[in-house]
């Protein structure tokens, strides 16, 4: 076969990747030369074809950077600082130490604020006031808990604050303080809640802090009630 | 298509960062897959564009010279025929010494399945320009595998005269 013949060969290899025109692959019969670089160039085209489809996982590492970076830049929320937390409070703590423990700790706080009763004043507390005597059922804590009783208890707990007298800041400062304890409480239990939302326990738990919240304000409130008279 | 494990790991990690910030663009109109795969590669080509000292074409990242054609015969040596020797070794060594303009074009056409029309949109350059690069990609891969076998022989016949020549 002339050179001419075989360079024109090879410009059809490159302009018809793929498959042989009949002019090439008669070509490919008669010359040897071209008939080798043909069955090199498939044996090439097809080891890559098999690369690629062979599924590769990158290594363990690698999604431990991916995550570490997402964290910094805000792209996700670290996890596993509260995972430690959350781990400690369910799993080395009994379950029923664990409640009254945030429930004795609740009775202190109504204790040092010199809890007295006033029934004039009870019309004035939110329906979330009133709750924690009604709150005897699951049903009516996930009533409770269906209607946003986070934003409710907030709100409610704004007014408090804001109608505390100033002769008494130890009252607010002491408020503020349990309140704190409590919120922390319930941003554990809501966390639970989320990441498991079948855990009976995460959510008996978040009901519980709900209560304690709604009881800090009943308190609260009544004891402002008390200043102001 | 870096030819760098380190450096894949590196850009495999910004293709997934990548792909959370730009997470809100994607519109639907192709399958997420191919979506990330396009992502992934863009990730890679803009690594590539930036280790290239100017501005180059696709052509430039080629063989210096490309231009006077690379022969089929082979000089100094016989053509050994490749097929039943292409191995995964030999070929990601070989890939790996592909000057970065055709090792892109045969790991996006061979490899990752690219047609020449999406490659040609990928790369900024024609349909013909991929077909002639993934072409003479090929033949310079053909040319490394080959000198690999050559070695290889080389080298058995140095150890087959070394043990037989060991008396003297």
């Amino acid at each position: 076969m002339s050179q001419l013949q075989c360079a024109q060969f090879e410009q059809m290899l490159e302009e018809h990747d793929g498959g042989l025109p009949n002019a090439a692959a008669a070509h490919v019969k008669g010359c040897a030369e071209c008939r080798m670089l043909w069955s090199d160039l498939e044996a090439i085209r097809k080891a890559g074809t098999e690369w690629g489809s062979e599924e590769v996982a990158p290594p363990e590492h690698l999604w431990s950077s991916i995550r570490l970076q997402m964290e910094s830049e805000g792209l996700i929320r670290g996890t596993t600082a509260g995972a430690g937390w959350l781990a400690s409070w369910f799993g080395a703590v009994p379950q029923w130490a664990l409640a009254s423990a945030s429930i004795s700790l609740l009775l202190i706080a109504a204790l040092l604020a010199s809890y007295q009763t006033n029934v004039s004043t009870a019309n004035n507390f939110s329906a979330a006031a009133r709750l924690p005597a009604q709150m005897s059922t699951r049903s009516m804590r996930e009533k409770v808990v269906e209607a946003d009783l986070g934003k409710t208890l907030d709100g409610d707990l704004k007014r408090v604050f804001e109608s505390l007298p100033e002769r008494n800041p130890l009252l607010a400062s002491s408020l503020r303080e349990n309140l704190g304890i409590v919120d922390n409480l319930i941003a554990v239990c809501e966390k639970s809640v989320r990441e498991e939302p079948n855990d009976a326990l995460a959510r008996d738990y978040l009901y519980g802090a709900y209560e304690q919240k709604a009881v800090l304000l009943a308190t609260a409130t009544d004891r402002s009630a008390l200043e102001v008279q | 298509m870096v030819g760098n494990t380190a450096e894949a790991e590196d850009l495999t990690q910004e293709a997934f960062l990548q792909l959370f910030r730009k997470i809100g663009t994607f519109r639907g109109e192709s399958a997420f897959s191919t979506w990330l795969h396009r992502l992934a590669v863009n990730v890679v080509l803009m690594r590539l564009r930036k280790k290239t000292l100017a501005e180059t074409s696709l052509e430039e990242t080629t063989e210096p010279d490309e231009d006077a054609g690379t022969s089929r015969k082979d000089i100094g040596g016989p053509d050994l025929r490749l097929v039943g020797s292409v191995d995964r070794v030999n070929l990601e060594r070989a890939v790996e010494q592909l000057p970065p303009g055709y090792r892109s074009i045969f790991v996006l056409h061979d490899v990752q399945g690219y047609e020449h029309n999406e490659i040609a949109a990928i790369m900024n350059c024609s349909i013909g320009n991929s077909k002639s690069q993934l072409h003479k990609a090929r033949m310079r891969l053909r040319e490394l595998l080959q000198e690999f076998e050559r070695s290889r022989a080389r080298e058995a016949r140095q150890a087959a005269k070394g043990g037989s020549g060991g008396g003297q």
